[in-house]
């Protein structure tokens, strides 16, 4: 290909911003010298001209307000969602620190009078923490799974 | 206010935000959307999902990033979805110079006048529109970001997520399709 075809296939590209600075320069020297491209180019730029000028359509005053309304309701029920997250979260971990708090006062409580009925308290102790666990545990998983189905469905929606 | 003022806001919740976005970018993207899927009921309803993405992610938006590419970014994967549901083959992108095996300034003899003068000024922008909208996809959108948006290569490689390579020859075959198409349906004016 010679180098008047090269620079004539750059042009679109030219009007369109997409050429490298050298061979912006390249297209610059050649159309000085030959007036075949320069008129190319001229009418390239008269249809990038054309682009830029044409109408932009409006959308309705209607669409706008509903996309408005419709847009900070959700901006609402994310905050709200947001919220109710940390709530849980806050309340969770009380819950937990509840709950592990109460394991010493168990024993603190309970060692007088099982210590009395039963001799292998440790165990029952043992027992307590284990059922409480696993509790916590079950209900954390439930949480998690009923968590996840909600982020799906309003995805879905 | 300004553009990163009121995103600033928005991520802090503030409706007012939301609102002074929606009117500052309202006719911008409601002209991208129009301009990929042609029709009002479909632009329309893509215009308010990507309001309605903007309010449920705006706290993922990283404030260092340029606003314009992400929201143009949103509208456009909604409009690709969209399209790909209703529409599939509209996407077909055709392959590098499948209009006519060689690019246009290639067929047209070093030293013709072509007609685009004499045509552009005659019903120029109802024509220009007219032949844009027969345009593939990936086409009509190149244009549009480039010169109605006015958006820097990089910035329309962003939007689209493709290589900046890919948006230049893009750009290159919409703009020889463009005036082909133009040239093909006033072909007298060629004197």
């Amino acid at each position: 290909m010679s180098d008047h075809d090269e620079i004539r296939d750059m042009l679109p590209l030219a009007v369109a911003g997409g050429l490298a600075p050298a061979d912006e320069e390249r297209v610059a020297r050649h159309i000085r010298s030959c007036s075949s491209c320069a008129a190319e180019l001229d009418d390239w730029r008269l249809l990038a001209g054309g682009l830029r000028r044409m109408p932009t359509p409006q959308p309705s005053r209607g669409l706008v307000e509903r996309t408005r309304a419709r847009a900070e309701a959700r901006l609402a029920e994310e905050a709200e969602h947001r919220w109710h997250r940390a709530v849980m979260i806050f309340l969770t971990f009380f819950a937990w620190a509840l709950t592990l708090a109460s394991w010493p006062l168990f024993r603190l409580l309970s060692s007088g009078l099982l210590g009395m009925l039963d001799a292998n308290w440790d165990q029952a102790w043992i027992r307590f923490a284990a059922v409480t666990t696993f509790v916590w545990v079950a209900g954390g998983a439930a949480a998690l799974l009923v968590g996840l189905q909600r982020r799906s469905e309003r995805r879905m929606a | 206010m300004g553009l990163d003022s009121d995103v600033a806001r928005l991520r802090r919740g503030d409706v007012d935000a939301l609102s002074a976005l929606i009117s500052r970018y309202q006719n911008r993207l409601y002209r991208y959307l129009l301009r990929l899927v042609h029709r009002e009921a479909e632009a329309e309803d893509l215009f308010q999902e990507t309001w309605m993405r903007v309010a449920a992610k705006i706290r993922s938006f990283d404030p260092n990033r340029n606003f314009d590419a992400w929201l143009f970014t949103l509208a456009h994967n909604l409009a690709i979805d969209h399209l790909r549901r209703l529409r599939p083959e509209s996407l077909d992108e055709p392959a590098p110079g499948s209009d006519s095996g060689e690019s246009l300034a290639a067929r047209l003899p070093s030293g013709e006048r072509p007609p685009i003068e004499s045509l552009l000024e005659r019903e120029r922008f109802g024509l220009l529109q007219e032949t844009m909208q027969a345009l593939p996809v990936a086409y009509r959108e190149v244009l549009t970001l480039r010169f109605e948006e006015e958006m820097k290569i990089e910035e329309i490689a962003q939007v689209l997520g493709a290589p900046i390579s890919t948006i230049k020859s893009r750009l290159r075959r919409s703009l020889e399709q463009m005036r082909s198409k133009l040239e093909a349906q006033y072909p007298g004016d060629a004197s």
